[in-house]
């Protein structure tokens, strides 16, 4: 570190580290709250994130982070040390999720400035209660607590509590073959599977866990083993099991003297300190000193062995390797790349090649290899800003677990198709809609308990969240079994509010109807909740979606459920566009948003007194913008026939748009307009064309806005 | 101007030299100068794309190596007579508190060393906020010429904008 040693880098690194942590430890808890309790490895897992976080905000000095996280250490140190039965999991899945919010919250304060202040003592309170609470039901049905989570000298080995004048003792040896690697963690795998039979165990090196050289000492003379237990040489035998490399395992009989002596004479005898401990227990307070450096069993897992402790794990999966880069650098890579395309078509094309009778063969080979060189830039630049939907949909699971616990309904969210890739900058904007919707579903969607049972269905609901890559789109869609939406409710419900004016239900088609829960100023629920059915919502869901430039479509069956989906571009930066000319300027629409082209005669154009002019076209009346008015281009075509009108639609709106001529249709890098320059309505962005001109993207939403003021 | 590009160079990354220095250039028959400090770099005149319904001294955008960036011309912002551009005209790429813009002027003159104590603020008569002089917070005579030192911030924002902030000074301008 030396002189690179600033807490500002610090402070990131504390930052980015506790919150992947906590992700992480959302997912683990979340993935498990059905289950009747948490698995071995999930206890250890969040074990070590909690003590993870003590420690660096313990560095870090924050305290109040330091206290909560060291309570739900405690929690779970007991937890992975005595296996209580009967933990309230429910409570222990709140009391996890709480301090994860809780951290969560202090650690947005730091990061926007403030200082964590969040007050820690009812949570601390609340999880000592619920520690104590663990630990009594445990006592009274005459078990025996555990060690508590003390700092244990590093020559004393974990000490199994319970005894009784009929237990055995044994004596364990285990030998490696030559060859084995990491005989200590081998050792330390035995001596695992033993805790589970053992009352007490002493082992012997003693260090197998914080050091690493203690493999060779084993290697050489054996693990050596005083166990004692209840159950027979076999039972023993069978409890260590197997491993691979293992040579050859010794049991043999010992007396208790002999137990006790231990290893090492001189050293002060394990009982008693475990006696000390069990009277420390009934006042136990929940003070605990720091982890020192001796603290095996937490350097064992922060060094990320813990799987091959637990029994029957998977293996893991080899870790990818990240790097976080400044998504600015990414911009000014894309923008370096964009513009190497373009100097590479001025070499190619360069007019000084196009001397007649010149001999090309060879550069023609360099220029296509060189082309294709750029094309696969383009494509790994574009790959790097694209992240799967994952996290996205993980912090989803939260908000089901979340309201529907708290509104008291039981529901499944399942996942579908994650892994589907989308930019990053769509996901940022997504990810607030996504999360209103199934909000929406959780609160409005899936009936009580008691209306699903009466009719007829599982009383517990279902949300599927799903995102699937179809035709240059994503679509993400939330589904829930619920009771869908009431098309009468919605038309009498968007005409009482005015939205939709005096116009007949027989106007709108399904579609529509559903659509009107999108308008501003709509809200089907009667009572407002905490969650939602503010009124503000749908509509703004749909304009976040928009300005992505997706859009939402909704679908539903009364009494079987709605389907929410939105349909998303891959990317924001790269849109096809149809490059069209206005006098001097260059204009780029997207070419989703146009219907047709028409060559439009004299006769079609209607014109109010007032200027305002309209196209009827097949029947039907556009109204019309010409764009050299609209901005005031000079040298552009007046008359109507010598132009091309381009017919657009957006929202089921349609606009004639007056041009002078096209151009070419492609791939355009979607750039923004500089921000020094003010918003100009009708104007979405500017893009550089192939020969290093600039073109504005035009924006229908914007030009049919912009028309409809007037 | 290659000249000038040259010394643009060998100045990179020398925060401490740039510090009394300005670029010169000319407007109409005035010499301006701008603290070195803002500027990035200077370029050709090159096509212009025009963005409807904006003010009329921003002429638009351009494009360097892949950044869009919008172009002044300062002719315009201090009520000169526009004029056509010719090959001696010039785009300085300036940065001012994260924004780039670049300004278009009639020729670069060259760099000028000036000390802090040289500068003349400009006569109290003229301090109101009319004409040319709200955007020259100093002058300076080097060999009998006098320059006018351009405060780049007040050059490039817009008159609303400053007007609504006029109440609190706009604090540090060219370290000069």
């Amino acid at each position: 570190m030396g002189e690179d040693f600033n807490t500002d880098s610090m402070l990131d690194m504390f930052l980015y580290e506790s919150e992947q942590l906590l992700e992480n430890l959302d997912n683990t808890v979340l993935e498990q709250k059905d289950e009747e309790c948490f698995d071995e490895e999930s206890i250890n897992e969040i074990f070590r994130v909690m003590h993870t976080i003590k420690g660096s905000s313990g560095i870090m000095m924050y305290e109040n982070i330091t206290k909560v996280s060291h309570k739900l250490e405690d929690v779970f140190y007991y937890l992975r040390e005595s296996h209580p039965e009967n933990v309230p999991h429910l409570e222990l899945v709140d009391h996890v999720l709480e301090v994860s919010d809780f951290i969560t919250g202090e650690l947005e304060k730091i990061k926007s400035g403030e200082t964590p202040d969040g007050d820690e003592s009812k949570l601390v309170e609340e999880i000592d209660k619920f520690l104590t609470k663990i630990k009594t039901g445990i006592s009274q049905k005459g078990e025996e607590l555990p060690p508590e989570n003390t700092y244990v000298e590093p020559n004393q080995f974990y000490i199994a509590p319970t005894g009784s004048e009929s237990s055995k003792y044994y004596k364990v040896s285990i030998y490696w073959r030559d060859d084995t690697q990491m005989c200590n963690i081998r050792a330390y795998t035995a001596v695992y599977a033993l805790k589970e039979v053992a009352e007490d165990l002493q082992y012997i090196p003693d260090d197998i866990i914080s050091n690493e050289e203690s493999s060779d000492v084993i290697l050489e003379d054996g693990f050596h083993m005083l166990v004692q237990c209840q159950c027979s040489k076999d039972e023993v035998k069978a409890a260590i099991g197997e491993t691979s490399g293992m040579d050859r395992v010794e049991i043999s009989d010992c007396t208790k003297q002999e137990f006790e002596m231990g290893f090492h004479e001189q050293e002060e005898h394990p009982i008693i300190i475990e006696l000390d401990e069990k009277e420390k227990v009934p006042e136990k307070k929940p003070e605990k000193k720091d982890p020192a450096p001796g603290d095996y069993v937490i350097k064992n897992k922060e060094t990320g062995k813990s799987k091959k402790l637990a029994k029957n794990q998977p293996k893991q999966q080899p870790k990818q390797t990240y790097i976080s880069v400044n998504v600015e650098k990414l911009d000014d890579l894309m923008d370096m790349i964009g513009e190497l395309v373009i100097s590479e078509a001025t070499v190619l094309q360069n007019p000084d090649l196009k001397v007649p009778g010149l001999e090309l063969s060879n550069f023609q080979k360099s220029a296509s290899q060189l082309s294709k060189i750029t094309t696969e830039l383009q494509d790994v630049i574009m790959s790097m800003r694209m992240m799967p939907l994952t996290n996205t949909f993980q912090k989803m699971n939260r908000i089901v677990f979340d309201v529907s616990r708290k509104l008291g309904k039981d529901i499944e969210l399942e996942v579908i198709g994650e892994n589907t890739e989308v930019d990053k900058n769509i996901i940022e904007h997504i990810s607030d809609p996504l999360m209103h919707l199934v909000r929406n579903s959780v609160d409005h969607g899936i009936e009580s308990k008691e209306e699903r049972l009466a009719a007829g269905k599982n009383p517990k609901g279902k949300i599927t969240l799903e995102a699937k890559n179809e035709g240059g789109k994503v679509y993400i869609i939330v589904r829930d079994d619920g009771k869908g939406l009431n098309k009468q409710k919605l038309y009498d419900k968007a005409r009482a509010n005015g939205l939709i004016g005096n116009r007949a239900m027989s106007d709108f088609t399904e579609k529509e109807i559903f659509q009107f829960i999108t308008y501003a100023g709509f809200s089907t629920k009667e009572q407002v909740t905490e969650y939602s059915g503010r009124g503000v919502g749908m509509d703004v869901v749909v304009k976040n979606i928009q300005a992505v430039g997706g859009n939402l479509e909704i679908d539903s069956v009364e009494g079987g459920g709605s389907e929410m989906t939105m349909k998303i571009p891959l990317t924001l930066a790269i849109i096809n566009g149809i490059v069209m000319q206005v006098g001097n300027s260059t204009f780029v629409i997207e070419t989703n948003d146009i219907k047709e082209f028409v060559r439009v005669s004299k006769d079609m154009l209607v014109k109010e007194p007032d200027g305002e002019e309209y196209i009827m076209l097949r029947d039907e009346c556009y109204p019309f913008i010409r764009l050299n008015r609209r901005y005031h281009l000079d040298d552009s075509k007046a008359e109507i026939e010598d132009g091309i009108v381009v017919v657009l639609e957006h929202e089921n709106k349609n606009v004639c748009v007056f041009i002078d001529q096209l151009i070419a249709e492609q791939e355009i890098v979607v750039k923004p307009i500089p921000s020094y320059i003010k918003k100009v309505q009708g104007l979405s962005g500017c893009t550089q064309l192939g020969d290093g001109s600039i073109a504005l993207i035009l924006d229908i939403a914007g030009l049919i806005a912009g028309e409809e003021k007037k | 101007m290659s000249e000038e590009l040259d010394l643009m160079d060998d100045l990179d990354g020398k925060e401490d030299s740039q510090k009394g220095m300005f670029m010169t250039f000319q407007i109409a028959d005035e010499c301006y100068g701008i603290a070195i400090t803002f500027v990035e770099e200077i370029v050709g005149i090159q096509s212009i794309t025009a963005v409807p319904e904006i003010e009329d001294y921003i002429k638009g955008l351009i494009n360097i190596r892949g950044k869009i960036i919008p172009v002044i011309d300062v002719r315009v912002r201090l009520k000169q007579t526009p004029r056509e551009y010719t090959d001696r005209t010039c785009i300085i790429v300036i940065n001012v508190k994260s924004t780039t813009v670049g300004l278009i002027v009639d020729e670069i003159a060259g760099v000028i060393t000036v000390n802090e104590k040289e500068i003349i603020l400009p006569p109290s008569l003229s301090q109101s906020n009319t004409g040319n002089s709200k955007y020259v917070f100093g002058l300076v005579r080097v060999e009998n010429e006098v320059k006018l030192l351009l405060d780049p911030e007040k050059l490039i924002r817009d008159e609303d904008v400053e007007a609504l902030e006029e109440a609190a000074p706009t604090g540090e301008i060219a370290e000069a």
